[in-house]
């Protein structure tokens, strides 16, 4: 009997937690449907990449507190991005922003989204158009090449007075043309091909009579824009009259030897270096990584265009909430270019 | 509440039965979970090792694509500075000689704009329109920035080479005549490459490698001959990317698809896994052999257990049994288990409690008994003392003056000899002459009534014995026993090794057996004591019970119509033999 009032008393506290724990349940499960999104995937080709580094740093910026975002570095591997692409999908990212390896691997990848109708945004590496056409969910944000040799060429003309017919002091011969040695990237690449060609178009656009001593690949790399560099100084020395450089990093390379070889000087002691030295000699990058301005504010690098990251992760953002949120509406603040693309302006950057 | 009927097991049983069931749930359990985590583990392993197989052989084949691409921009770097028209020589030699250096490559060419051939190896008579129309040669014109590469099954365009070639193409600037102008670089590679790179790798029956262009087309399929090739193109296709466990015609295989750098192509690896899921089905028996084992381990090891338990327990049982039966000196020993041995201990200790317990118990009734019958045999039959003042008080009138002297003597001695100082046992010499006093005082009182006489064993009369024991017997004798024409006694004292013997005999009736039986359970202290037996008898019966053990006693003997014969029945014990 005394067994019998345990399992009464026993089956009343059940009774009476029974309220209790439903609520408890019903709590769980209401909190269980309304979890947070699943996040987006964010494929970066490669790490290492300074300019990558800080774009990244930008859209996760952009992206906090608006919708959730999972990084993946793609240790410049199309292979390995394919694998993490897979890897996210299975894991339900609503939307991948990629930033492709290989332009051509975008192809599958458009495929493979469209069959799961899932959107994209690539950003800073363009594939080809008629793979974007391929998916109606596809985009891309990026900054057009061409613009970046357009603006640098900009630059060095600003520099020489702005007058194709009368240059200023920096034409340190005198001959009415601007000796320049081209610090081109990886051969056959995209930007280096377009950057190389549209700063030498520009000037001639101009009028400026642009004497190309040497074009030298030094693969966007520092190491080999300070060999590079080492080889055109032996060759042409202080007949150079401007370094045009694909990028930042073969710049601050090239600017490495030319500071070891005493080009640079610092004559007021400003801390500054001075242009009017006559051994000067401009060098002009692209892309400003941070790096980069730190030198053009001790005055080794003349100027940089710069790839304005934060603008690009600012229209990533943007592109990407419009895609959540079902579509891009007429309130949409970019533009979007043949309801494809959205491009981002190059900045010019100088110590003025 | 009700309670449920159970089937009552011994603990051999429960511990059997509990661990059987325990270590098989446990086992049946983990079995399942391990098999199940083998499996997945398996999965994970067979997934990853197809894509690090996948993986190795598109990096081969990028490679290898990365060094023709490496070609291509080596020509244009160093053509970079040369005129056409007038550096010619060297840029031919830079073409030539290129495409000898890598053996796999068949000729490198520069089209201009027109497709008119600039440099490279002779080609055959072809129209213009023909390389016009060639998709490489538009695609490269279409997107100067890409290299364009096109299998297309035909062969090379150099006159003297047959080889099967793929196309790369590539839009480049040259200058002729110091003008910049745009040409398509075009490099072709031998298709036996593609065959080469794809025999590196062994992917097991049914596995093979599939190159699909852009449009899902297939370029190449390493299986030779085409069985499974048409559907696993159609999954590849559908696919797109990644990987996918996939079954065709049969076969397992593991279906991974990546795409091909610098290229649109794909490489589509279908790898066997046949094999490791074999070893999973192997896993089984394996299993099962665990079980058996462990089963029959733990069948042996419960078993052994129970034993080492329940036998202990068995043996306990088994000597409190005995105890209960009355073997109440039996020592309980048991060897097993610390809890029974300990339960032998207290249950030891606690016969040992009972044993005292009815020592004291019996040795107060004993010290109750001995103070009643000493009070009994202290008694002096009131009746006798009565008769025998009577007789002598008669004597005298009769002024038989000796006999009353007798008399009173023999009483005297009688009851010198009853009291005998309070000793319990008195020497057997002293017991003869108190039956002799008595006898002498009766005879006297009874004149002629009967004749008596003594045949003692001389050894005997120095042994102690307990005091009258004899006397009762006589009377009973002399009251009961004696014939109207004149009785006899006989009073017999006999030795025998271990044994006293007194035989009283008196002629006379005699007892039938059936009054034997009746008189010696009155003895016993049952039934009924009936004509011819006094309290005497009983009281001597039980005090020689008492005094010496149950082998003591009085025996009744004797022949119908002609004589009785109690015979008291002594054992000789050490003590009383002194």
């Amino acid at each position: 009997m005394k067994h019998l009032n345990e399992l009464n008393e026993a089956n009343g506290k059940m009774r009476r937690a029974a309220p209790f724990l439903f609520v408890l349940l019903a709590a769980f499960s209401f909190t269980a449907c309304r979890k947070t999104p699943l996040p987006a995937g964010l494929f970066i080709y490669k790490e290492e990449d300074l300019f990558m580094r800080s774009l990244t740093a930008d859209i996760q910026k952009e992206a906090e507190g608006r919708f959730p975002l999972v990084t993946y570095y793609s240790l410049d591997s199309q292979i390995i991005q394919n694998e993490q692409i897979e890897a996210s999908l299975k894991s339900g990212a609503p939307l991948l922003i990629v930033n492709p390896v290989d332009r051509l691997g975008a192809h599958a990848v458009v495929n493979k989204l469209k069959a799961l109708d899932i959107p994209v945004i690539f950003f800073n590496r363009e594939p080809l158009e008629d793979d974007l056409r391929i998916w109606d969910k596809a985009w891309y944000v990026g900054a057009r090449a061409e613009q970046s040799g357009r603006m640098q060429a900009e630059l060095a003309m600003e520099l020489f007075g702005e007058n194709p017919h009368d240059l200023n002091e920096y034409d340190r011969n005198g001959d009415g043309a601007i000796q320049a040695v081209i610090l081109k990237g990886e051969q056959g690449h995209q930007d280096a091909e377009i950057r190389t060609a549209t700063v030498i178009k520009a000037f001639a656009d101009e009028g400026y009579n642009l004497d190309v001593l040497s074009t030298e690949v030094a693969n966007w790399n520092r190491d080999e824009g300070y060999e590079r560099m080492d080889d055109l100084l032996d060759r042409f020395g202080e007949g150079i009259e401007l370094v045009l450089s694909n990028n930042d990093a073969m710049a601050l390379g090239a600017i490495s030897i030319m500071r070891q070889r005493g080009i640079f000087k610092d004559t007021n002691g400003n801390r500054v270096i001075d242009k009017d030295d006559a051994k000067w000699i401009p060098v002009l990058g692209i892309d400003g990584v941070p790096d980069a301005v730190g030198h053009i504010k001790d005055g080794y690098l003349y100027g940089t265009v710069l790839n304005d990251s934060a603008s690009m992760a600012q229209a990533i953002a943007e592109l990407s909430l419009a895609i959540l949120d079902g579509g891009i509406g007429d309130d949409f603040p970019y533009t979007v270019t043949d309801g494809k693309y959205i491009w981002i302006d190059y900045k010019t950057f100088t110590l003025e | 509440m009700k309670i449920r009927n159970r089937i009552s097991l011994s603990i051999g049983q429960s511990i059997l039965l509990s661990t059987m069931s325990i270590v098989s749930l446990v086992l049946l359990v983990s079995s399942f979970v391990y098999f199940m985590a083998f499996s997945a583990r398996t999965n994970v392993l067979v997934e990853n090792q197809s894509r690090e197989i996948n993986k190795q052989i598109v990096l081969n084949y990028e490679s290898y694509i990365e060094s023709i691409i490496e070609t291509a921009n080596y020509i244009q770097r160093f053509s970079l500075p040369l005129d056409l028209k007038t550096d010619y020589e060297q840029l031919q030699n830079l073409y030539t000689l290129n495409s000898q250096l890598k053996k796999d490559v068949v000729a490198i060419f520069l089209f201009n704009e027109e497709g008119l051939k600039l440099l490279g190896d002779r080609i055959g008579p072809l129209s213009r329109n023909y390389i016009l129309s060639e998709p490489w040669f538009t695609g490269a014109l279409s997107d100067p920035s890409i290299f364009h590469f096109l299998s297309s099954g035909k062969s090379s365009l150099a006159i003297d080479r047959k080889d099967e070639v793929i196309s790369v193409a590539k839009q480049v600037n040259y200058i002729r005549g110091g003008i910049s102008e745009i040409g398509v670089l075009l490099i072709e590679l031998n298709f036996q490459v593609i065959r080469d790179l794809a025999e590196m790798t062994n992917l097991g029956p049914g596995g093979h490698i599939l190159i699909l262009d852009g449009g899902d087309a297939l370029i190449y399929t390493s299986e030779n001959p085409y069985e499974l090739t048409d559907r696993s193109l159609d999954i590849a296709a559908e696919h797109v990317l990644g990987g996918l466990k996939t079954n065709i015609e049969g076969r397992n295989l593991f279906l991974n698809i990546n795409t091909l750098a610098h290229t649109r192509w794909r490489i589509a690896t279908l790898i066997n896994i046949d094999e490791i899921n074999a070893v999973r089905r192997s896993m089984l028996p394996v299993f099962l052999l665990i079980f058996a084992i462990t089963m029959v381990t733990t069948t042996l090891v419960s078993i052994i257990l129970s034993l080492r338990i329940s036998l202990p327990v068995k043996q306990l049982q088994r000597i409190m049994l005995k105890i209960e039966q009355g073997a109440i000196d039996t020592e309980v020993s048991v060897k097993g288990q610390k809890e029974i041995v300990m339960l032998g201990h207290s249950f030891n200790s606690m016969i040992e409690k009972i044993r005292v317990l009815m020592d004291r118990v019996v040795n107060e009734q004993r010290e109750k008994r001995k103070t009643e019958l000493r009070a009994l045999q202290n008694q002096i039959n009131p009746h006798f003392l009565y008769n025998s003042l009577d007789s002598i008080v008669w004597l005298a009138e009769h002024e038989r003056s000796e006999d009353v002297v007798t008399t009173v003597i023999a009483l005297a001695r009688f009851f010198r000899i009853s009291i005998s100082k309070g000793a319990t046992f008195i020497p057997v010499s002293d017991e003869i002459d108190h039956v002799k006093n008595y006898l002498t005082i009766q005879s006297i009182r009874y004149v002629d009534k009967f004749t008596y006489s003594f045949d003692i064993d001389e050894r005997l009369m120095s042994m102690n014995v307990m005091k009258l024991i004899l006397q009762p017997l006589v009377e009973n004798a002399i009251h009961h026993g004696l014939d109207e024409d004149g009785g006899v006694i006989e009073i017999r004292g006999r030795l025998e090794p271990g044994w006293m013997f007194f035989d009283v005999r008196n002629n006379g009736y005699g007892l039938t057996e059936k009054r034997i039986e009746e008189i010696q359970n009155y003895l016993e202290g049952m039934g009924e004591a009936g004509p011819g037996i006094g309290v005497g008898l009983r009281n001597v019966q039980q005090r020689l019970k008492l005094y010496y053990g149950e082998n003591a006693g009085l025996r009744f003997s004797g022949h119908s119509d002609e004589d009785t014969i109690v015979t008291v029945i002594i054992p000789l014990a050490k003590d009383s033999a002194s």
